[in-house]
């Protein structure tokens, strides 16, 4: 994974001090709210219902044991000793106070990591595939990239005031595991005739009050030119994008209010002046930090051992089906930590957990981990004869549920419980439908579930094959159901089932579709196919008939 | 006001052309309106003029007239208000403009050195104090990921 040097951690280290320096100011009053508001921002800080939350990145959601460690450490020195991993893989604290960040943020510095623009209107952490480096249909490696665009991005003094913020995904296989199309700008890696590495450029994607699937702007950009193509992208955002109206100024709008095509034309008349500029990128420049991302040090392995455990333990093999993918090398494979127990809300993890993780990862990956966005951890390679010694250790830590993919492994926002935005509660809704599910999940079969509790959208509710949306009417909260959502190389926006349903029917309305679900299924069909061979129709009858 | 140039403290020599108001002898900074109406008798005039622009309009409007000045002010509505960040870097990068570049409006001490990074070399404040805390704030940072273009 890539290292800081010396020049990386003095940037990271004069960040730190100039944010302790602006946190003083505030405390002393010579900075007010309103010009604090955006400086603590772009360092993460919200102030939420109860205390500041704050918002670690997780560059591309990869992390070494050691950081991990560091996390763990911040839970329990500042925080009510857990974090909450978030869908732009990323993490959060909900209870440090104001005047622990710069100690915090000092923390995070001494493991190479930070807080810089994991909010505010700015570029923020840039995401990418989980399984990047390990996945058998990967084009090429997206973290190469995602750490240039992160360099490139960092403490930019051009775009740190944008109208909105502004998030980018990179994939690097054809199949879409980084949800790049509901991402201001995402990026495909792909190869043209000659075998050149460049990336299909997508823009105008993003979730929340608008939810709008991204388009390509451009087919093929070649790698050198990389970032002079976002600069242009970005340019033209900031001088175009809409700041009278902040439901209206992310760059979605501005791609659909102005068209695709003169939205195109404006960003190539900008990309020209640029273009074979100082932004472009040398062999050297990109080979430099692809040394970072080598392959492994993988050992010859196969799985007989791995075939002998299977046979032995029916829980084993049970998890080893939910919870594990393959690996691009034969003997390994990828192995998801369930942050979707029964006990505890979707995405968080203890700093014990989080100790015990790393320890694992040690063990048995490399001392890597990464985040997922579904809100759960990977131990991307692990040789499988190990398999069933981490199966036992994540069940000692309650990190074993296997879930991954079904519909308790759901996509939650914080909610009322913590964010001063939401209208109706997520946690509660969803500790309902993981006790109704949890012994028939497997049997149901792979479906997303993914729910917000208010339209900024932060559960992706608009891409979940179940989406399910809070909303506040007259005080009393109330659930708006979607089905159809997709967030695979094909996104696509849910249908919505009908008028919104009260808090209490909920789960039984859920349990309801699940139930259509399995009735009309033929073999191993899967959600998605169900319901659009039958229709909405047959789940509208059977979901208000009952209520 | 207190006014930052190439960062030190200087005196301002140039005064903004208010609404009504005479010309000074010299050293004018006007508005695009008044330098579109009265454009011939300015050139005319031969004296230093400066031209005052908002963050969002478009360079188009007076690139063709660049030579005529030797500042342009990049007014700031409010500090969150990003857009004279890139018609400034524009001015530098595109239109290779080499005279003062100033930032005027709502600034804060924090942002001088972002504004500095894409091409402003004068930056105005309202009081001394955040002049002061501004040249402070420009030595936060020794290292950069982007090229400057100072």
């Amino acid at each position: 994974m890539y290292l800081y040097n010396e020049f990386d951690q003095t940037l990271v280290n004069e960040r730190v001090e100039q944010f302790r320096d602006q946190t003083t100011r505030f405390l002393n009053g010579d900075l007010t709210e309103e010009q604090f508001r955006p400086l603590r921002l772009m360092n993460g800080l919200y102030i939420q219902t109860h205390a500041p939350m704050l918002r670690v990145n997780i560059p591309y959601g990869l992390l070494s044991s050691k950081q991990l460690r560091m996390l763990a450490h911040i839970a329990h020195k500042y925080d009510k000793n857990y974090g909450h991993f978030t869908t732009r893989q990323n993490i959060q604290y909900n209870w440090p106070a104001l005047e622990q960040v710069p100690n915090i943020l000092a923390d995070l510095a001494s493991v190479q990591m930070h807080a810089i623009q994991s909010s505010g209107n700015c570029i923020r952490n840039t995401t990418s595939d989980p399984l990047a480096g390990v996945c058998k249909d990967e084009i090429e490696d997206p973290r190469p990239y995602c750490e240039i665009i992160r360099q490139w991005s960092t403490l930019h003094p051009e775009f740190s005031y944008l109208p909105r913020k502004f998030k980018i995904a990179v994939s690097g296989s054809p199949k879409d595991r980084a949800a790049t199309q509901v991402h201001d700008i995402g990026l495909h890696v792909k190869k043209d005739g000659d075998g050149q590495i460049g990336f299909e450029v997508l823009v105008g994607g993003g979730l929340g009050r608008t939810p709008v699937i991204g388009q390509t702007i451009a087919p093929f950009i070649a790698e050198k030119d990389l970032l002079s193509y976002l600069e242009a992208i970005l340019r033209t955002y900031n001088r175009f994008g809409r700041r009278d109206n902040k439901y209206k100024a992310r760059i979605k709008i501005l791609v659909r209010e102005t068209g695709l095509e003169t939205f195109k034309e404006q960003v190539e008349a900008e990309w020209a002046s640029i273009r074979d500029g100082q932004l472009t990128l040398t062999d050297d420049n990109i080979q430099r930090v692809k040394n970072y991302f080598t392959p492994l040090n993988y050992e010859t392995a196969n799985d007989e051992a791995l075939e002998q455990h299977l046979a032995n333990s029916g829980a084993f093999r049970q998890w080893f089906k939910q919870n594990t993918k393959e690996h691009k090398q034969p003997g390994y494979r990828v192995a998801f930590v369930s942050l979707k127990s029964p006990n505890c809300p979707p995405g968080d993890i203890t700093n014990v957990q989080m100790e015990q993780v790393a320890n694992m990862a040690d063990q048995f990956s490399f001392g890597q981990i990464r985040t997922t966005h579904d809100q759960n951890l990977a131990l991307t390679d692990v040789k499988s004869a190990d398999l069933y010694a981490l199966w036992q250790q994540l069940t000692e830590q309650d990190l074993a549920t296997a879930n991954i993919g079904t519909i308790t492994d759901m996509i939650c926002c914080p909610g009322l419980d913590f964010c001063s935005l939401a209208n109706a509660s997520s946690i509660d809704i969803a500790q309902g439908i993981t006790d109704r599910f949890t012994d028939s999940a497997i049997d149901t079969g792979n479906i997303s579930l993914k729910m917000s509790g208010c339209m900024n959208g932060c559960g992706h509710h608009s891409i979940g094959e179940i989406g399910i949306l809070g909303v506040d009417k007259k005080g009393e909260q109330w659930y708006q159901l979607t089905l159809g959502g997709s967030d695979s190389h094909q996104s696509k926006l849910g249908d919505r089932l009908g008028k919104a349903i009260a808090k209490d029917d909920v789960v039984d309305a859920i349990d309801d579709i699940v139930q259509v679900y399995k009735t009309n299924r033929t073999g191993d069909e899967d959600f998605a196919n169900t319901l659009q061979r039958i229709g909405l129709q047959p789940f509208k009858d059977k979901v208000y008939d009952a209520h | 006001m207190t006014l930052i140039k190439n960062s030190e403290i200087v005196q301002d020599r140039w005064s903004v052309l208010e609404e009504g108001q005479a010309l000074q002898a010299d050293h004018n900074i006007i508005d695009l309106a008044y330098w579109n109406a009265n454009k011939s008798e300015l050139i005319a005039n031969k004296t230093s003029l400066g031209l005052l622009v908002q963050g969002d309009e478009s360079c188009d409007q007076f690139t063709d007239d660049l030579q005529h000045f030797e500042l342009i002010a990049i007014h700031f509505p409010t500090f969150v208000d990003g857009r004279g960040y890139s018609l400034a870097k524009t001015l530098r990068e595109k239109y290779s403009y080499t005279q003062e570049i100033r930032a005027v409006g709502d600034v804060l001490p924090d942002q001088a050195l972002y504004l500095t990074r894409v091409g402003f070399d004068a930056l105005e404040f309202s009081t001394k104090e955040a002049g002061l805390l501004a040249l402070e704030k420009l030595n936060e940072f020794s290292v950069f990921y982007q090229t400057a273009i100072n």
